[in-house]
């Protein structure tokens, strides 16, 4: 069963075993607005956590996502490269950035849980 | 997450979903139209000191396209409104600006820029001459109404009165429907070709319509009243078709139009010549003078000028922001972005910004260093997109 957790700059992880899916939360997709392209990190290169490894470029700005975790990226999204607007549409499903081999599992006890990241949201 | 940057009026790098990122923190002032914007769900920004709508609820592609292929709103309250008045005010204007009113009919607009003495642009600005002849309307950039007001005071004499306008909104109304709208409030706006003005009477309020705006589209800026502003744009809400839009979408808009951006592709370092806006400036104010900045504009125009603003078309789907290096094929620095992003209408990444000069003899193809990737660029003319003013019943 995979748990998510959050990072206080808007992006989530799904972690089963030492795999991670990263993306943006719902919140964040919303105050960027239309999404026209996210650069993505390459296959096998090594992330470091909180070190910015993708762009988001909306209508309005550019904006960095940084690594929840550190990890080597096992697969990047090709679906944003044709339609980057499913990071409006489906931002914690269809929308995910990356996937994670996590070097370090003990990294994951310094993320939010959903509970946690909606309050600090302030919802 | 954070934001990188883009407009500068609007974004600089920290965490963009903080209240004191946007500005939200700090005593904003509102427009007629805030409770308008809230009632329509407006995600609000810190522009100008307002507050203002950066989008509403569809987002900035919705509502870019429904301006080129509908009618759109937009509240440009913070706009900064003179009324200057005075003996031979037309004269006195000319000593400052480089227009020529033997040019100007009464009830035309012109587009111009105040110049420093160095020839460089202080602002760009609307200025409309009254039907009275008594007077000229100035419709000029938020950011810029209090130094262009001190460049006012400082080269007119007290002859002359100069009035800001703080009473009255100021409405863009957008888009190829937005004439079958309006002459329904005003019969006579029909006929009006772009760059004209008159004021009009409705429901006992006066209105001042002028066809123009920032868009590329037909359109109109209506400036009404702060008590009226409300529901005058409700009863245009409730016409089929008009929908608000904020911002994001002006500023995509003006960028496939071509037009400049003060603070980004214009300013007080940069001269007319360079920013390509010599056509607003007739022949014979640059033959005769008399205006301040003269000297330095005779002096580009038969010297030449080092750079020039240019249509940048990156290749790909990348958009390439405002400060966007820009090399040449041996990565030598040639210019740089002063506007970038992505145009809904051509659903490719479009830039504006300066090259060269020499460069723009020959080369055509350049690379843009964005965050170290070089991304190849074609050089292009302006605008991006047609414009579609109206220009009479001919």
């Amino acid at each position: 069963m995979a748990e998510i957790y959050f990072t206080k700059d808007h992006e989530w992880i799904k972690v089963e075993d030492n795999i991670g899916v990263v993306g943006i939360t719902a919140y964040a997709s919303e105050q960027l607005g239309d999404i026209v392209f996210v650069e993505l990190p390459e296959e096998g290169i090594t992330a470091e956590i909180g070190k910015d490894i993708a762009v988001v470029e909306s209508v309005k700005a550019a904006s960095e996502v940084y690594s929840p975790v550190s990890g080597t990226i096992i697969k990047s999204n090709e679906d944003l490269n044709s339609t980057p607007e499913i990071v409006n549409e489906d931002p914690v499903g269809k929308g995910w950035f990356y996937e994670i081999e996590i070097s370090n599992n003990d990294e994951l006890s310094g993320l939010m849980s959903e509970e946690e990241y909606q309050k600090h949201i302030g919802d | 997450m954070t934001e990188e940057g883009s407009w500068k009026q609007l974004f600089c790098h920290g965490d963009y979903m903080s209240e004191a990122y946007w500005g939200l923190e700090q005593n904003l002032k509102t427009t007629p139209l805030y409770k308008i914007h809230n009632e329509n769900s407006a995600k609000l920004v810190n522009f100008a000191g307002y507050y203002l709508p950066i989008q509403y609820e569809n987002g900035i592609i919705a509502e870019h396209n429904h301006t080129r292929n509908s009618v759109s709103i937009f509240d440009v309250s913070h706009m900064g409104q003179i009324k200057i008045s005075g003996p031979m005010v037309y004269d006195a204007m000319e000593k400052i600006l480089p227009i020529s009113f033997s040019k100007i009919a009464p009830g035309q607009i012109k587009y111009t820029q105040f110049l420093n003495n160095e020839g460089k642009i202080i602002d760009d600005l609307m200025i409309y001459r009254s039907f009275e002849e008594d007077h000229v309307w100035l419709v000029v950039n938020a950011d810029c109404t209090s130094k262009d007001l001190d460049h006012l005071y400082s080269n007119l004499n007290k002859a002359y009165k100069i009035e800001l306008i703080e009473d009255r909104a100021l409405i863009a109304l957008q888009g190829p429907n937005s004439s079958n709208i309006l002459k329904t409030f005003f019969q006579e706006i029909d006929d009006m070709p772009f760059m004209t003005a008159d004021w009009f009477n409705y429901d006992n309020e006066k209105f001042f319509v002028s066809r123009c705006g920032y868009t590329g589209e037909d359109g109109f800026e209506i400036s009404i009243k702060d008590r009226y502003a409300e529901k005058f744009i409700n009863e245009l809400l409730q016409c089929e078709g008009v929908r608000l839009a904020g911002l994001g979408a002006r500023n995509s808009l003006r960028m496939e139009a071509g037009l400049c951006l003060y603070g980004n592709d214009i300013s007080s370092s940069i001269s007319p010549i360079e920013a390509g806006l010599i056509w607003s400036i007739p022949k014979e104010r640059i033959e005769n003078g008399g205006f301040i900045g003269h000297e330095h504009i005779k002096k580009d125009l038969e010297n030449g000028v080092e750079r020039k603003l240019v249509g940048i078309k990156p290749l790909g789907k990348l958009p390439a922001r405002e400060g966007t290096q820009i090399f040449d094929k041996n990565e030598k620095t040639i210019g740089e972005i002063t506007s970038g992003g992505y145009s809904p209408s051509l659903q490719t990444p479009i830039a504006m910004g300066y090259i060269n000069s020499d460069i723009l003899k020959s080369e055509c193809e350049v690379l843009l260093n964005v965050r170290g990737n070089l991304i190849p660029a074609e050089i292009t003319s302006l605008p991006f997109v047609e414009h579609k003013y109206f220009r009479g019943n001919k």
